[in-house]
């Protein structure tokens, strides 16, 4: 009893702290290694079973999930790791029928995925790789001085497609209007009343999101080309519109 | 859909989409900067308005019980539970249970030659008025009844206007069903009471030959100011009583006990109802004392006192 009111408020803490919510997943790690073993049949090797991994989401979704309404938390997150796992599990059976690349070929010890001819770069995906790693940690850190982390963003994502357009239209805005742009770096501070009055979009959708409309202005100040281009999509909608 | 991974953590990854989405997934040995193609997204926590559907949905629900329970209690209330019984006697004995509306919800033989008249019937559902008939039908068959037959309704009802409406219908529509094929006496009785119902017209066919003469009581038409049948007191000993009954559900309440006036001369007696509160014992005329008067016992002259064959109480009139 008193051990479950510990991990409830450990959860409730967890919902408002990522770090929280990292060291908690660390606490219950073996927790989340058995509920996959049952699933399993079998230990689940750590950075070696996907099902490990979608345990570890599965339980990160309960501490997002949970309220003291739903019972013991520990039951709850076992039952979203199981559902999570046969989710998975279902999606994975479509590909039940296709060999492995890590399937041996013939006598020697090479694996399928050997003999295949390797058209991509290693070295150039590891320097690619390197500069979008820079990329975004630099916007980490600029996002910090907003108070803002990718988690949040994460969190903070408009999920229905007329939200999502919605911002955009709002970013559009302000790509045209760099001095927007400008304001936002040097005030740290989000100049909704003018993105609402330029673009037409509600106050309110860019006040509930607007954690996200943080990150996407910054992403389109100086420098990231690299997320950018990733983000190539963005601009296409709202150019087709 | 390419993905490209923002943060890892232990639990998760986030990711940014193409279209500029921020995405939470399992992190499958992922590293910054890296681009996917098939992650594990984590599903959406379930949103509030999930919740106030679920809380429209079972208010719905509730509501909708409620209105339920309502209808069917009402529906029971009206059409399944007994309100009221009529007890049909013709020999067989037969209790019917009604609803409000006045339907059979159950039949039941109260005596044995009851079942036999119910066996391999089924009025449940059926309009009361039906049930008697057809079960009348039945009885015509199985020569329970006959021509100049009688048959009892007893009917049990909470309230008297009921009772009177069930009697009255009960009887035209039997003997509209039963008319001009036999004829019977139809008998209306509040089972609480034993009350009959005042015939409000005869119940007899137009062609009278059930309107004997021997039964005033039962087939005429009464003094409709009266609830119970009028006492038409024996003129002649021709008539007889058979009706002016002073026990059951006939009883006029008026007792027939003192025979009528006519037949013998009231006797002098000093007990019982009859007396007229003259004794006669100190008269003096009396065969015991020594002051008994000449006139012995040896010429009997009926003055005893003892037999009174002729004894007109009077015996004043032998001093």
């Amino acid at each position: 009893m008193n051990e479950e009111h510990k991990i409830v408020q450990h959860v409730y803490a967890a919902k408002e702290d990522i770090q929280a919510a990292d060291r908690l997943i660390g606490t219950y790690m073996p927790f989340i290694k058995m509920e996959t073993a049952k699933f399993l049949k079998r230990p689940p090797i750590e950075g070696h079973d996907d099902e490990l991994s979608i345990a570890m989401i599965a339980f990160h979704e309960a501490i997002g999930g949970y309220s003291r309404t739903r019972g013991a938390f520990l039951k709850y997150a076992a039952m979203l790791i199981r559902n999570r796992l046969i989710d998975y599990s279902r999606r994975e059976q479509r590909h039940s029928r296709v060999i492995s690349l890590d399937a041996p070929a013939g006598e020697d010890d090479i694996t399928l995925g050997d003999t295949l001819a390797d058209e991509r770069d290693p070295y150039e995906e590891t320097s690619v790789r390197d500069a979008t790693r820079a990329e975004i940690e630099e916007l980490t850190r600029q996002m910090q001085e907003f108070g803002v982390s990718l988690s949040d963003v994460a969190d903070n994502c408009p999920k229905q497609q007329r939200t999502l357009d919605a911002c955009r239209k709002a970013l559009q805005y302000a790509k045209e209007n760099p001095e927007l742009l400008d304001v936002l770096l040097q005030t740290k501070k989000l100049p909704i009343g003018q993105l609402t009055a330029g673009s037409g979009v509600e106050r309110k959708t860019l006040e509930r999101h607007r954690k996200y409309m943080v990150a996407l202005l910054l992403i389109y100040t100086n420098g990231y080309e690299i997320i950018r281009g990733h983000l190539k999509q963005v601009m296409k909608g709202v150019a087709a519109r | 859909m390419s993905y490209l991974v923002m943060e890892c953590h232990p639990g998760y990854a986030v990711l940014l989409d193409e279209e500029g989405r921020f995405l939470k997934a399992a992190n499958l040995r992922y590293e910054i900067g890296q681009t996917v193609y098939d992650p594990v997204l984590m599903k959406d926590t379930p949103e509030k308005q999930r919740h106030t559907i679920r809380w429209i949905s079972s208010g719905i629900a509730a509501i909708a019980a409620c209105f339920l329970l309502l209808f069917g209690f009402s529906y029971y209330q009206n059409y399944m539970r007994p309100y009221s019984s009529i007890y049909l006697t013709i020999n067989p004995e037969v209790r019917m249970d009604l609803n409000r509306q006045g339907t059979v919800v159950e039949l039941t033989g109260t005596n044995e030659d009851g079942e036999t008249l119910l066996e391999g019937y089924d009025g449940k559902g059926k309009d009361k008025v039906t049930v008697v008939d057809e079960l009348l039908d039945r009885a015509i068959e199985m020569g329970f009844l006959s021509d100049g037959g009688r048959v009892s309704f007893s009917v049990d009802s909470p309230d008297e206007t009921l009772f009177q409406e069930y009697g009255t219908e009960l009887r035209t529509k039997v003997t509209e069903h039963l008319d001009g094929r036999i004829t019977i006496t139809i008998e209306i009785v509040d089972y609480k009471n034993g009350q009959s119902q005042e015939e409000p017209e005869s119940s007899s066919s137009p062609n009278s030959s059930q309107t004997d003469t021997s039964q005033p009581e039962s087939v005429s038409p009464s003094p409709p100011e009266s609830s119970q049948p009028a006492v038409i007191p024996p003129t002649s000993s021709s008539t007889t009583d058979y009706n002016d009954t002073d026990y059951g559900p006939n009883n006029d309440g008026v007792t027939d006990y003192t025979p009528p006036a006519s037949s013998t001369p009231p006797v002098d007696t000093d007990y019982g109802s009859g007396s007229d509160g003259v004794t006669d014992y100190t008269d003096g005329n009396t065969d015991y004392d020594p002051s008994n008067d000449s006139d012995d016992d040896s010429d009997n002259d009926g003055d005893s006192g003892y037999d009174g064959d002729d004894n007109d109480g009077d015996d004043a009139d032998d001093d």
